[in-house]
């Protein structure tokens, strides 16, 4: 399988190809551009009726994913996210896993397994979901996000990151979510909190937050005429 | 002290290195990521005073400051719509910049919050204006657009579109002129106001309007 993603960082798309029939991607729901005619797709739940409910209601992905199958060697798919902005892919080793915010996966191998994990009573102050997607296993996992992807290598000093910010990070991290600076800043500062890595591994933070640009929106809806 | 612009032009990000003991202040809510040897204080620049100023410009009433206490460190800046951010060094003679534009500046850049006049007002770029001014060589402030940001040279007079207006340098004077020849014209055209700018400087636009896209997107959503 080979893959490259183009058009980065305003409007990324990456396109998929399949060096071997038999060869799988597992997609997104509305996560798939265009493919060629000759793959096979095949609409499923992962992990079941509970898994995939699990996923929609906790994770914030599809109910549905679908996976596409080569039949022929060459054969392409091209996958983008749905916000103007950014993607990455990872290729997984076994050694570490990938937490994703909800809404950040795109596709994987079948060999990455996906499941939703409980990120604890820090994940909802944090105000993103309680819950994170835990990709593991072998092989290339593919996410996206409004805004460009920033991956910052974080070593023994840690690294601050706005909640509202996370993409997400690698296993050899931990978190906790703070206020930045005392009671005064927490109100008046107007960052709110803060999630402090420890660790070692890899974060990625989005430039830009779909909730600033909907809060940008906002004033400009029409007023219901009494 | 050290900015780099990265993800240019429509998910820019201003990457600040510091060195120890040096300090950024920047727009609240500006910060999306930060070393652990930083230190953030909260504070009214300028006072109470130059708090109200700024909220009634389109600003936040408070500021924050970034400072390297623990070694160097650096801090991720950006501001909310797609669009580039610049770095400019401040002239001697200062800039002007348009308040919701501001993201950012070295601490020693004195940036006072002026009464735009009534042009201001009516021209929608609200009734406050950003003075920046440096004490000295070498101080910058930051500054995002909705867009593209395109430098244009002015030598004679030049007419901005009131919503693409970011910055110009102070040696231009400004004033609201309708950019039809008359009342009708202007409103039936759909480009309304206009600055016209006279004298020698330089204009940053941004290539898109905010207040325009936030019009044609809120417009299509449900009552509030």
């Amino acid at each position: 399988m080979q893959f490259e993603i183009r058009q980065k960082p305003d409007f990324a798309l990456a396109r998929i190809q399949f060096d071997a029939p038999g060869e799988q991607l597992l997609v997104e729901a509305s996560a798939m551009v265009a493919h060629d005619g000759g793959l096979a797709m095949e609409t499923q739940m992962q992990g079941g009726l509970l898994g995939a409910a699990k996923r929609k209601l906790l994770g914030g992905e599809s109910v549905f994913q679908n996976t596409f199958t080569a039949t022929a060697p060459g054969q392409s798919l091209w996958v983008a996210p749905g916000a103007d902005g950014d993607m990455e892919q990872v290729i997984l080793n076994g050694g570490y896993d990938v937490m994703l915010q909800s809404g950040a996966f795109i596709a994987s191998v079948p060999s990455v397994s996906l499941d939703t994990q409980w990120a604890g009573a820090k994940g909802f102050f944090s105000g993103n979901g309680l819950f994170l997607l835990r990709a593991s296993g072998h092989g290339p996992l593919f996410f996206g996000t409004y805004g460009g992807i920033h991956a910052v290598d974080v070593g023994p000093n840690g690294y601050i990151c706005d909640t509202g910010h996370i993409i997400g990070f690698t296993s050899g991290l931990q978190y906790n979510v703070r206020k930045l600076g005392g009671l005064k800043n927490l109100f008046l500062s107007g960052e709110g909190l803060v999630a402090e890595f420890r660790g070692q591994g890899r974060l990625w933070i989005s430039t830009r937050n779909a909730t600033g640009l909907a809060a940008f929106l906002q004033p400009f809806r029409p007023r219901k005429s009494n | 002290m050290n900015i780099n612009v990265l993800y240019r032009p429509g998910m820019a990000m201003a990457k600040v290195e510091l060195q120890h003991g040096e300090a950024i202040r920047a727009e609240a809510g500006a910060m999306i990521g930060m070393s652990t040897s930083l230190n953030m204080q909260t504070g009214m620049t300028g006072g109470l005073g130059g708090g109200l100023k700024r909220m009634f410009g389109g600003e936040s009433f408070f500021q924050n400051t970034y400072t390297a206490h623990n070694g160097p460190g650096e801090v991720l800046l950006a501001h909310s719509l797609p669009g580039d951010i610049e770095v400019m060094e401040i002239p001697q003679s200062g800039l002007f910049i348009q308040s919701t534009s501001y993201i950012a500046s070295h601490p020693a850049v004195n940036v006072a919050t002026e009464v735009g006049g009534f042009k201001n007002w009516f021209g929608g770029e609200g009734l406050f204006v950003l003075r920046a001014t440096a004490s000295g060589p070498g101080q910058s402030v930051v500054f995002g657009a909705f867009g593209g940001i395109q430098m244009l040279p002015c030598d004679g007079s030049l007419l901005i579109d009131n919503g693409h207006l970011v910055a110009w340098d102070t040696t231009l004077t400004h004033s609201l002129v309708k950019s039809g020849s008359g009342f009708i014209s202007s409103f039936l055209s759909g480009e309304g106001l206009a600055f016209r700018f006279q004298g020698r400087g330089r204009i940053w636009i941004q290539t898109r309007n905010p207040k325009e896209f936030g019009q044609s997107i809120a417009s299509r959503l449900p009552p509030v």
